[in-house]
This record gives structure tokens, sequence and C-alpha cells, in this order.
């Protein structure tokens, strides 16, 4: 598997993704891809995703349970688990390390094609501001706040605007996980054009707010990780 | 740590200052007290206060503290000018002052500056070598750099002074973790529990790692945390709940085939079960089906 692997993720899947990562921003994210394989040409067509944690990222039993949860719930609509995304803690760490692997390998027991994005932070932090005045918000990422008591800032980076912000893993017959180069044997494609314009629009209203992930459900169950209203 | 309540006090007060409500000086003074992490908002409101001067009179001597916190909010938020221009002020006001100092060294690695901020630190430790504040920014610095093992190494060595440094075990926990070193993040959390039995939190992460771990022995002491989450937590921790039934679907599936006599039990997965229903039902009724089936799913066993 993973010879010419082709995604497509939906705007509204890959904006969750997004607006989760920057709701917090001093830590490390990860969410789950949800979709199926298109029956005409083999596109992995990612329909939706779930924002999972951004604390305790390493840790198996909240994984496990968020998992049957949401295998259980996109199943009535023949929708599965196709995929994995993950945010690094650090600014400038874009390498995909143990944790993403590990999840990464677990997620692709559900399927094998699975990808597994890695935010590229810099392109996020790099979206041109276009008319808004406000900064853009960018992720701290390698903030390390021992208790808060002091605080760092974070390097900036200029970078010209990039079509989608996320870095492409597959897994080969090696079972290593590889970067798609830019030899076009894997792509990912976001399917509405419009969507970096939209996520632009979401930073500036500061949508991220109202993010629901699976720790919010954890600590409150009334809080809904499928986030029903957040694109209405 | 924020507790639940403070957690919702803090938001209450923020909505009430962003809505032009009043009470920025409070804010400002709890989010100093709960030591979170605020920093868009503080350099807000932090700097409407300073920036008027009737405000900033009334103030007295907290205007310095003010300074001092819209400071690192600005660094945090990277708006160096403002930091630096914060500075400035402190620098005039407390000459020679290892807090300025701190702060000093801290825009240093706000700006990048790995090595500088570095020698900036080894001085000011030289003369103060038991500030704490200093030692964990040298970690920070190490963190921030990725230099993970050397953070480690820092982290411990400060913990051989400072033991009773709650904070500390935490963070080296959770950076053992990330790092997948499951094994001595158990260590870290073992010594909160000892020192701090009555935290529920420590038994929580525990109980997790443990559960990461796996093998049979670290199911049966994870489920042993649960249960003491659960009791410390009065029945209220989802997490500890869910952690009941995935450690007794673990340990079914462990020991299936093997000697049945020595199985747990079942009567605290089924309280678990019962609660966490109970709780859908009332909570988030819509998820119930789903939970329902998925504790069916964990029953699975032999």
């Amino acid at each position: 598997m993973g010879g010419e692997s082709r995604y497509e993720i939906a705007q509204n899947a890959y904006l969750k993704l997004v607006l989760h990562a920057l709701k917090h921003k001093a830590s490390a994210v990860n969410g789950v891809l949800l979709g199926r394989v298109s029956p005409h040409n083999d596109l992995v067509e990612i329909t939706d995703s779930v924002p999972l944690f951004h604390s305790h990222v390493g840790l198996l039993p909240q994984l496990e349970i968020s998992l049957i949860l949401i295998e259980e719930h996109y199943a009535a609509e023949g929708i599965n688990i196709v995929g994995y995304f993950h945010a690094n803690e650090r600014f400038d760490d874009s390498e995909l390390g143990g944790v993403a692997k590990n999840i990464g390998d677990h997620i692709y027991r559900y399927f094998p094609q699975a990808p597994v994005l890695l935010l590229d932070n810099k392109k996020l932090e790099a979206l041109p501001r276009s008319k808004d005045r406000s900064p853009v918000m960018q992720r701290k990422s390698w903030l390390p706040g021992i208790n808060a008591e002091a605080i760092g800032g974070k390097r900036s980076c200029k970078i010209s605007f990039s079509w989608h912000i996320a870095l492409l893993y597959t897994r080969d017959a090696s079972r290593n996980w590889k970067l798609a180069g830019t030899d076009g044997s894997s792509q990912l494609t976001i399917k509405e054009p419009s969507a970096n314009v939209v996520l632009l629009d979401y930073i500036s209203t500061e949508k991220w707010k109202d993010v629901v992930d699976f720790d919010d459900h954890l600590d409150d169950i009334s809080q809904d990780w499928l986030n029903p209203e957040l694109f209405k | 740590m924020v507790s639940k309540t403070e957690e919702t006090q803090l938001s209450n007060l923020e909505s009430q200052v962003d809505n032009g409500g009043g009470g920025a000086w409070e804010y400002l003074c709890l989010v100093r007290k709960l030591k979170v992490r605020r920093s868009e908002k503080v350099l807000k409101h932090g700097l409407s206060i300073l920036n008027d001067p009737k405000k900033r009179s009334s103030l007295g001597h907290d205007e310095w503290t003010l300074y001092e916190q819209v400071a690192i909010a600005a660094m945090d938020c990277q708006c160096i000018d403002v930091a630096k221009d914060c500075i400035k002020i402190l620098q005039k006001r407390f000459p020679g002052s290892k807090r300025v100092g701190r702060l000093e060294a801290l825009l240093l690695e706000a700006m990048g500056s790995w090595e500088e901020a570095d020698n900036a630190y080894s001085s000011l430790l030289e003369d103060h070598p038991l500030d704490q504040a200093i030692h964990k920014r040298r970690v920070a610095l190490a963190k921030a750099q990725g230099n993970m093992s050397g953070a480690i190494e820092l982290l411990n060595k400060y913990l051989e002074i400072f033991m009773a440094d709650h904070d500390a075990w935490r963070e080296l926990a959770e950076i053992y973790a990330s790092l997948q070193m499951y094994k001595q993040a158990a260590f870290c959390y073992e010594e909160l529990i000892l020192s701090q039995p009555m935290v529920p939190q420590y038994h929580l992460a525990y109980a997790d790692v443990l559960y990461t771990i796996g093998g049979l022995e670290n199911l049966q002491n994870a489920k042993k945390y649960y249960a003491s989450t659960i009791d410390l937590t009065g029945g209220k921790n989802t997490r500890a709940l869910f952690g009941i039934c995935l450690c007794s679907s673990a340990m079914g599936q462990l020991s299936k085939g093997r000697n049945k006599d020595e199985k747990e039990s079942p009567e605290l997965q089924s309280l678990a079960a019962t609660a966490l229903e109970r709780d859908y039902k009332q909570r988030a009724p819509d998820k119930l089906s789903l939970l329902t089936t998925a504790l069916k799913s964990l029953k699975v066993s032999s």
C-alpha cells in the first residue's frame, strides 16, 4: 500500500483540525480523520475530522476510548477512520515524532492507506493576513511554561503562502512513515479551494474558541466532540 | 492546576472585561494568582491600564508588578517592542535587580537568542544559585531548542535540590510521557502521589501511564488507581470510570485461556459502566446509545 495514494480533505474537516491547533497553541494536539475511499477512482476522501486531545497526547486510555466511540458513531453513516492528524508542541519541530508514529501505526490497522498529516506550523504562521489588522494567531508551540511563572515568546518566520498547511506522511512497505515528496506519488488536496480564505476569516473572528475536542468532552460530557454547531 | 470553579470564575471575569464591564485589574490579579496563560488578554487589558496615567497611578506599588506581567505577556505574543519598553521602565526603577535581570534574560529567549539567554541565566545563577525560577527557565530553554535530554538532565538536577516542587515533577512526568519513556513518567507520578496522596489528578495520570505501559500487573495497578481517583472525586471523574472499563476489558483479553479463578470481580466494572450510563443519560443523552454499544464491546472478555 501507499505507492500511489491521493487524498482529498473536505474544508470543514481541514478547518476543524487547524482551528483546534490554534485553540491550544502551546501544546501538541491531535485528531482523527474520517472518510471513505471513492469507488470510482481510488481517491481517499476525508469527509470529516474529530479533534482529539491537547494534553497527555501520548497516553493510551483516552485514545482507545475515543476511537471506539468515534468509530461507532461514523460507522452508522458508512464512514470510517481513515487517517490521523498531529501538531507538534514546538513551532520549529517539523519531525514526525514517536508518539505520532505510534498513533499512526494504530490508525493504520483501521485503514492501510491511512495518512498522517503533520501540521506545518511555519506555513500556518505565514498565512497572509490580507485585510485583517490583528496579529495572526500563531502556534506558540515551543513554549514550555513551567507552570507559567515565566513564559517566552516564539520566533516568527516569513515564508510565502502555501496551498495547505500540513505535511503528508504515508506508510511504505517497510513500515516507515515517509514524507510525501513533490514527485507527486502521494498528494493531499483540499476539496474546496476557498478553504484558507475561510480559515483566515475564522482566525480573525477567533472561531477556534468554539472548537470542542475529546479532552473537553471527557472533562465535561455535555461538550459535544462532533462540533455540530461549529460551521453553522 | 486550576479547579473547575476557578476556571469558571476566570472565564466570567474575562467576558466581563472583554465586554467593557470593567474589572481589568481583578482579572489580571486572578490570572497571576492562578498562574494561567492568557497572554493576549493580559497584554490588551494590562496595556489599557498602563497607558492611562490615572489608572496607572491608582495602582500604587502594584504598577511595577503589572509592568512585569505585561512584559511577559508581550513576549508570549511576540510583541517584543512592548516587552522592551516595559523592561526599560522596570530597569530604571529597580537597577541591578535580579527579578528584572530574569526578565531581560527572558526577552533574549523570546527573541530566539538562545546562547545569550543561557549566558544571562548562568550569570544570574552565580549570584543567586538557589533561585528556582531561573533554574526552571534553563530547563525551558533546553526544551525550546528541542534538547529534550538536556531538559531532562537539568530538571532531574533541579529536583535533587528542590524535591518538593510538584510542578516540576509534573513537568518531568509530561516530558517523559511525550518521549514515550513511560516507566520514568510513572516514577514521577509515584513521587507526586507519595507527597500529595489526596490529589486525584496524580492518581489518574499514574493509572493512564500504567495502562499505556500495559501488561497484566500494570493493568491491575492501573485499575486500583482509577478506583482511587473515583474515590477521591466522589465518582464524578469520567476518565477514571472509562479507565476501569478499559482495564477490565484489557485484563480479560490478556487472561484469555489462563486460570479463570484469578479473575477479578466484575462488580467494579459494572458499577463504573452504570455510573457512566447514568451520567450520559443526564448530560449527554444523544451520545447514550454510542456509550452503551462501546461499553458492550468492552465487556468482551474470554
